[in-house]
């Protein structure tokens, strides 16, 4: 445990070392931030208007509620993964009696600190200025069933990294290809960072909910918010713990392939 | 003109931005990042005629690569005045640009993924070379070194050796009167080093190309340079004749005696530092001034059939100033 | 110029053969960047059948913001590919290797690595933007503008990628400087008329997204002003002009990479 500790202090520094790209990497959210946020107010301007079952007050907390939640979610070092195999550097890592998991799961959970102090100041910020419409949940049940919910999505996000940068154990050139694909398109688009799942015509939307995506962003903001209430939370608590235990064994199983691959290369 | 090369008091200050260790020094460092000056030359002068070839040597971080930078137009001096070949390198003109060329072990300017062919091509274009000169220098380079099979492999499929053949022919189809080589032997094995000094040799010898070199290979500038200058901590040490180093820096000399017998042979101690004693073979080292005093109480008291008195070996100082043991 | 131009035709047709070779990388980005598009472009076109207009856009207007913002991120993509590349240049000491040749060193790392799978985007992107645009029933004079305040964003665009690039050489710091640009640029996804001030501000001068996305699209609407459109052309080269000042100020600091 303590050595964990260790990475986890180190980890922690090492974001400060590189503090132009941590600060340039707090700023980017902030623009995806105020795009979402000043799109939905437009389309909102009339405090009357109602469209997909949200008015102005519900989506601007939704807006924010994404804010903390992708701090959370998708601030990570793993990305990284993907680098180390394709160039040879896990090797590393595979001499140390550290488990590689556990190893950048510390990390990633020291960066979420990071970030999560970061972001609540700019919550804090972006608050007092532009002054939303914001919904403080008060519900001490719901907020333990919204961060039940995060945990889920942190799982999920991570054994979703660690599934796409097993690429490169057999095709190296692909990793950053992947990560592209999977992470900034993918994620990214069905997540609910850029705009809820619910706006989606109904069909559509059971089609994405189906997948892993929704229970990143939208699900736990959702929860927050208290808009899935009753049967629909539990079935959505459900589909994320299913699919966090599919891709968790999904990872190992594609890991232990691509380990025997790539010590048999020799890289 | 009868300098191509004119250097006086160049200096140039990096500035770089130092951290402290731990949590709070990152947080301090994050807020109010310190600088600090770094002097890689401080003041440094010397004129180099047209045709001559330049060993440039000094321990690592003495400023060798910092000059030669600055004289093909990379840095910007601090102060000071550099002119080659009657320009400004920084101004970086393109006339003068197509008159010399920086080669650097290890780096590399090939389209990595592409034959080299391809990289020759896009510099004829960029050099302006008319198609026939270019041919003509073309074969005649590759025939030089030897890889005039290897034009159409791709790059990364070539061994480092071979590799290093093919940068120079890129940085010199335009053939440049000037030549700044920065360690163009490094990480070479035994034969592809060779092969690289005798071209070194044959470009400057055809083409009275002026060439300057930096390396940390001895046999480089024991079979190349005529000329040394050598610098530590950004300053000029000596400038001249590789052999006139020796006379410069080495404060002792060599004396070598042939003994008749053993007798006294532990007594020989007093007169100068034993580096080698195999009988009737005794290797000694004794102070410059007092060599013809050793010498002749050598003759005086012990057996010599046979004495001569000589410089300590070139490699033994070269060593030292790569190890920067070499003082004012 | 012509000597240019047969450079840039040759590294192009250079950085295009290596990326033909991997066909494999080539499809996945291919499909990554067809899929980014279309997300958005659902997402716009689900949002308006709700509100069927977006600040006083219609839905048609609207979709043509987004291509316009397309047409003009994906063009410059496609010119400034090797911008991105830049850091490890800087970093390994390649860049060297660019300033000793007698060509300039600018137009080497901004334009040296044309990128083929934006270029095969391109041409469905462009007709399609022709095709929303007929919807509109543009007069030719409004059409005419609209082309040149795209080439005059094309222009800020290339005077953004130098000023990253000089940033790039003080600070050997270049991927999250370029990421930036990306995202305020992406603010103009939608007309700049959506934000509120200051950020409208912000968006129209300081970082003139609204010049490069917004106002080409206005001008064929027939919304833009005379004296706006001679503003957007003054404020291209005010652009240009400083990009370049900060490029040859960004030199003098270049310490290479092994002193």
């Amino acid at each position: 445990m303590r050595k964990y500790w260790q990475i986890f202090k180190i980890s922690f520094q090492e974001e400060f070392a590189y503090r132009l790209n941590f600060i340039l990497w707090r700023v980017r959210n902030v623009f995806q931030i105020l795009l979402t946020f000043f799109l939905w107010s437009t389309v909102f301007v009339n405090p009357n208007t109602v469209i997909f079952g949200y008015d102005r007050a519900k989506i601007l907390s939704y807006v924010f509620g994404v804010m903390i939640v992708r701090a959370l979610v998708f601030s990570s070092r793993a990305v990284d993964v993907s680098t180390d195999i394709a160039q040879g550097d896990l090797s590393n890592y595979l001499l140390k009696p550290v488990s590689y998991f556990k190893y950048w799961w510390t990390r990633d959970v020291s960066s979420k600190a990071l970030n999560l102090v970061f972001a609540a100041v700019e919550f804090m910020v972006l608050y007092f200025i532009l002054k939303p419409p914001f919904f403080f949940q008060k519900d001490i049940y719901m907020l333990i069933t919204f961060l039940l919910s995060v945990i889920i999505a942190m799982f999920l996000y991570f054994f979703i990294l660690f599934v796409v940068s097993a690429v490169p154990f057999w095709a190296p050139e692909l990793g950053w290809g992947s990560q592209f694909l999977m992470l900034i398109v993918v994620v990214e688009g069905l997540s609910g960072s850029l705009f809820p799942t619910n706006v989606l015509p109904t069909n559509l939307q059971s089609l994405v909910l189906a997948t892993p995506f929704p229970y990143l962003v939208y699900f736990p903001v959702q929860v927050y918010l208290g808009n899935v209430t009753g049967l629909d939370l539990v079935k959505g608590i459900f589909i994320g713990i299913f699919w966090t235990f599919a891709l968790m064994f999904f990872m190992n199983w594609i890991w232990q392939k691509g380990l025997k691959v790539y010590e048999s290369i020799g890289r | 003109m009868d300098r191509a090369i004119i250097v006086d008091h160049l200096v140039k200050n990096f500035e770089v931005t130092e951290k402290e260790p731990g949590i709070t020094g990152a947080l301090k460092s994050l807020f109010s990042p310190k600088t600090k000056q770094v002097h890689a030359i401080r003041g440094i002068s010397f004129a180099i005629q047209p045709g001559e070839l330049v060993g440039f040597i000094g321990p690592n971080g003495a400023g060798k690569t910092t000059t030669l930078k600055t004289l093909s137009g990379l840095l910007y001096p601090t102060s000071g005045f550099v002119e080659v070949l009657e320009y400004d390198p920084w101004d970086r003109r393109p006339e003068y640009l197509k008159q010399i060329a920086l080669v650097m072990g290890q780096k590399n300017q090939l389209w990595w993924d592409l034959p080299a062919i391809e990289t020759f091509e896009l510099n004829r274009a960029i050099y302006e070379i008319p198609r026939r000169v270019y041919e003509e220098n073309l074969k005649e380079l590759t025939e030089l070194v030897e890889v005039e099979k290897l034009v159409n492999t791709p790059v990364r499929k070539l061994s480092l050796g071979q590799r290093m053949r093919m940068e120079l022919v890129a940085a010199l189809l335009h053939k440049p009167k000037i030549l700044f080589l920065d360690e163009p032997t490094i990480g070479l094995d035994l034969v592809a080093q060779q092969k690289m000094r005798d071209f070194i040799y044959e470009y400057n010898k055809k083409y009275n190309a002026t060439i300057i070199l930096t390396s940390h290979n001895m046999d480089d500038l024991i079979d190349l340079a005529r000329r040394v200058i050598v610098i530590d901590e950004g300053r000029l040490l000596f400038d001249g004749a590789l052999e006139e180093l020796v006379g410069r820096f080495a404060k002792e000399k060599i004396i070598k005696a042939t003994l008749g017998s053993e007798d006294n042979i532990k007594e020989i101690e007093k007169i100068g530092k034993i580096k080698k004693i195999s009988f009737p073979e005794v290797t000694l080292s004794v102070p410059r001034s007092t060599t013809a005093v050793a010498a002749a109480e050598l003759l005086q008291n012990f057996p010599v059939e046979d004495l001569t008195i000589e410089e300590v070996p070139i490699e033994d100082i070269i060593r030292k100033v790569f190890k920067g043991e070499l003082k004012q | 110029m012509k000597k240019y131009f047969k450079i840039w035709w040759m590294m192009s047709r250079n950085s295009f053969s290596m990326v033909l070779t991997q066909k494999f990388t080539l499809s996945i980005f291919l499909v990554g960047k067809i899929l980014r598009f279309l997300f958005f472009f659902g997402f716009l076109y689900f949002l308006l059948l709700g509100t069927k207009n977006l600040a006083g856009y219609n839905s048609t207007q609207a979709i043509f913001f987004f291509l316009t913002f397309n047409v003009v991120d994906v063009i410059s993509q496609f010119l400034f590919r090797e911008v991105y590349r830049f850091r490890p240049m800087i970093v390994n000491g390649d860049f060297d290797f660019v300033l000793v040749k007698p060509m300039s060193a600018l137009f080497r790392v901004l334009m040296g690595g044309a990128d083929v799978i934006d270029f095969l985007t391109i041409p469905p992107l462009v007709i399609v933007t022709i095709y929303i645009s007929t919807l509109m029933n543009p007069t030719f004079q409004n059409t005419i503008y609209y082309i040149l305040l795209i080439l005059n964003g094309l222009i800020i665009a290339t005077a953004f990628h130098i000023i990253i690039l000089s940033f790039a050489i003080i600070t050997t710091e270049i991927d999250h400087s370029v990421m930036i640009y990306r995202d305020l640029t992406s603010l103009g996804r939608l007309p700049v008329d959506i934000y509120k001030q200051p950020l409208q501000g912000f968006l129209t001068y300081f970082i003139p997204v609204g010049i490069m996305m917004t106002l080409p699209v206005r001008a064929i609407i027939g919304l833009a002003t005379p004296s706006g459109i001679f503003l957007a052309f003054v404020v291209g080269a005010v652009a240009i002009f400083i990009s370049l000042r900060f490029w040859k100020f960004a030199l003098r600091k270049y310490s290479s990479a092994s002193s």
